[in-house]
């Protein structure tokens, strides 16, 4: 579902957010670090900082339901990922190096938008929890008449 | 419940918030959007631009997350929302509805990128979000003090001297563009006023920029200042290069489908990148006197506490001016000690390369060695005034003499004289420097001319 041209995109350093519901539909959402696409394109891996995670787990674990969103400054191109909650897991420290360069790459690009690097700074980014997610549907979410069009 | 008050500078739109909402059949969404209104304590507005999937998710399902960053604590925060109702009109449409007119007029997608309804919820509660904000208790605190506002009270006594001592207009008018980078840091600023032509202002004075822009116009409803012109109402906008970035984005779409008829740029007057600007309506008993219009580089200069102090100085800068130009209508010119020509040296023999003023009757325009001048009326008493010098070899005159003459075809009231001869002065100084207009007493003024000049007049 996410080919190569879009697995970079979504790694290379950009908002993300990841938004869940629980049981009355009350929409819940949460802060994600880095995503890694697995190479089948049918699954990725969000890493939310545990303090964050606890605010999406209950939800995914009562109904599963989950939506990415994914915005890049200064073109604004933006896309959203639904899925499905598989599974999650505390970060390892292997894969922190790979979490935090992502992040880094996304406060430089903040920059470039007027928000300065230091904004950012005091954020929490590990340690994270790994939550895996199954690709259900993406949509183009770039401000245009195509906004809202399915991707795949 | 944290106060929604406090959260002021989260909803000057600095950092993109982030929308959660839910269909009726369970499934969530999540969209970054670029404002939160602020509507009272128990209230905020998200702007309904299209319908997408977050505006269908909340017509099934009233509930809403909004995640906050404060730009000046770096703190994140959760607000839960229940919608309440979409407004079409009214003083949160108005507010919502002025800002996105003005970003989309700067980019080319007026009458395109605009607002449909400012969408009313209820906040359910403010969270803290714990993992977006200082680690250290003792940095948070620090941080949270609020910034320091601009328009402090010292400010505003400080500009108000200046408007008391201020001898004329265009001692008013630089004054108060000193006074602003001098007290409150707006290294850039411009006032505009309006033309003869109806619908149009023109900059009358201007400070920071390369260029003084004497003469540049604007049209009522376009960019900041046209738009604060139209809706007469201050805008402040933050973060102006990312909601522009959004809306050029969009546009850039837009085009590509060949959805929109011209190539529109994103163009942009004074700063070439400005990422804040404040836009002041000058309005002097209903009457819009002018707009004055700052830039910052920064992309958070003003605050929430600056809002009554912006709307305050608009009224004063107006009463100045106002009262400015009445007075120079109705004192007397100190009259010259005897009348003064031409005599040294004679008109057609002023050293220098002579220079070709040219005036074009059916379009009121001056050009100089074939560069345009200036239009109007500024450009039918600028050759009013070289024709006397060379008819009557005459270099001083009055304002009460342009007043008389029936060919200018002043208004009776209100003929803003005073204004229209210091834009003169000031085309003048930026585009022919060696012809100048000196003012030399009140409501009299004295041709200089450097070089000599050669009229032609054409149809």
């Amino acid at each position: 579902m996410i080919d190569v041209e879009l697995a970079a995109f979504l790694q290379e350093g950009i908002a993300i957010q990841l938004g869940t519901r629980n049981d009355r539909l009350e929409p819940n959402g949460a802060r994600v670090v880095a995503v890694t696409v697995d190479g089948d394109g049918r699954h990725l891996v969000a890493y939310v900082p545990d303090a964050a995670a606890s605010q999406v787990l209950p939800d995914l674990e009562s109904n599963g339901q989950a939506a990415l969103v994914f915005a890049r400054p200064p073109d604004e191109r933006a896309c959203q990922v639904k899925g499905t909650f598989t599974s999650a897991r505390p970060a390892s420290e292997a894969e922190r190096a790979g979490v935090e360069a992502q992040w880094d790459r996304w406060r430089d690009r903040l920059a470039s938008i007027g928000v300065a690097r230091a904004t950012l700074e005091p954020w929490i980014t590990w340690p994270c929890t790994a939550i895996r997610v199954r690709v259900t549907a993406i949509f183009n979410q770039t401000p245009g008449p195509n906004a809202g069009a399915p991707l795949a | 419940m944290t106060r929604l008050e406090s959260l002021a500078s989260c909803f000057q739109g600095l950092i993109p918030a982030t929308l959660f909402t839910c269909s009726r059949d369970g499934v969530p969404n999540a969209a970054f959007i670029s404002h939160v209104e602020f509507v009272d304590g128990g209230r905020v507005a998200l702007s309904f631009q299209f319908f997408n999937k977050s505006k269908a998710n909340i017509s099934e399902n009233p509930h809403a997350l909004v995640r906050l960053i404060d730009p000046d604590t770096s703190q994140g925060w959760r607000l839960r929302l229940r919608y309440v109702r979409s407004e079409t009109s009214g003083p949160v449409f108005e507010r919502m509805a002025l800002r996105i007119e003005a970003i989309a007029s700067y980019s080319g997608l007026k009458g395109i990128f605009k607002l449909l309804a400012a969408d009313i919820y209820e906040v359910l509660s403010v969270e803290m979000v714990e993992d977006e904000g200082p680690r250290a208790a003792s940095q948070w605190n620090e941080r949270m003090r609020p910034p320091a506002s601009v328009f402090t009270l010292h400010a505003m006594q400080e500009l108000s001297e200046r408007i008391h001592r201020a001898e004329s207009l265009e001692t008013l008018l630089d004054s108060m563009l000193e006074g602003l980078e001098a007290s409150c840091g707006f290294t850039h600023s411009m006032i505009l006023m309006p033309a003869a032509e109806e619908g149009v202002l023109v900059t009358i004075a201007s400070r920071g920029y390369a260029e003084n822009g004497a003469g540049a116009e604007v049209r009522i409803g376009e960019g900041i200042v046209g738009v604060v012109a139209e809706a007469r109402k201050p805008i402040r906008i933050a973060g102006l290069i990312r909601q522009m970035l959004y809306a050029y984005a969009m546009h850039q779409r837009a085009s590509e489908q060949g959805l929109c008829p011209h190539d529109h740029r994103i163009a942009l007057p004074g700063l070439a990148a400005p990422d804040s600007q404040l836009g002041v309506p000058l309005i002097n008993r209903g009457e819009l006197i002018g707009v004055l219009c700052v830039e910052s580089e920064q992309p958070y200069r003003f605050h929430e506490e600056d809002k009554t102090a912006i709307e305050l100085l608009g009224s004063y800068i107006a009463i100045a001016i106002h009262s400015m130009l009445q007075r120079e209508r109705s004192e007397p010119a100190v009259e010259a000690p005897s009348p003064v020509h031409a005599a040294t040296p004679p008109p057609g023999r002023v050293p220098g390369p002579a220079r070709e003023v040219a005036y074009y009757s059916a379009d009121e325009c001056i050009l100089v060695d074939g560069e345009y001048l200036i239009r109007s009326l500024p450009a039918k008493i600028f050759w009013k005034l070289l024709n006397a010098r060379q008819a009557e070899g005459r270099l001083e005159f009055t304002n009460r003499e342009l007043r008389l003459d029936k060919s200018l075809n002043l208004p009776e009231w209100k003929d803003n004289l005073e204004s229209r001869l210091l834009l003169l002065r000031r085309r003048l100084e930026q585009k022919c420097p060696d012809l100048r207009i000196v003012p030399k007493a009140r409501g009299r003024f004295a041709l200089q001319l450097a070089s000599d000049v050669i009229l032609v007049q054409k149809p």
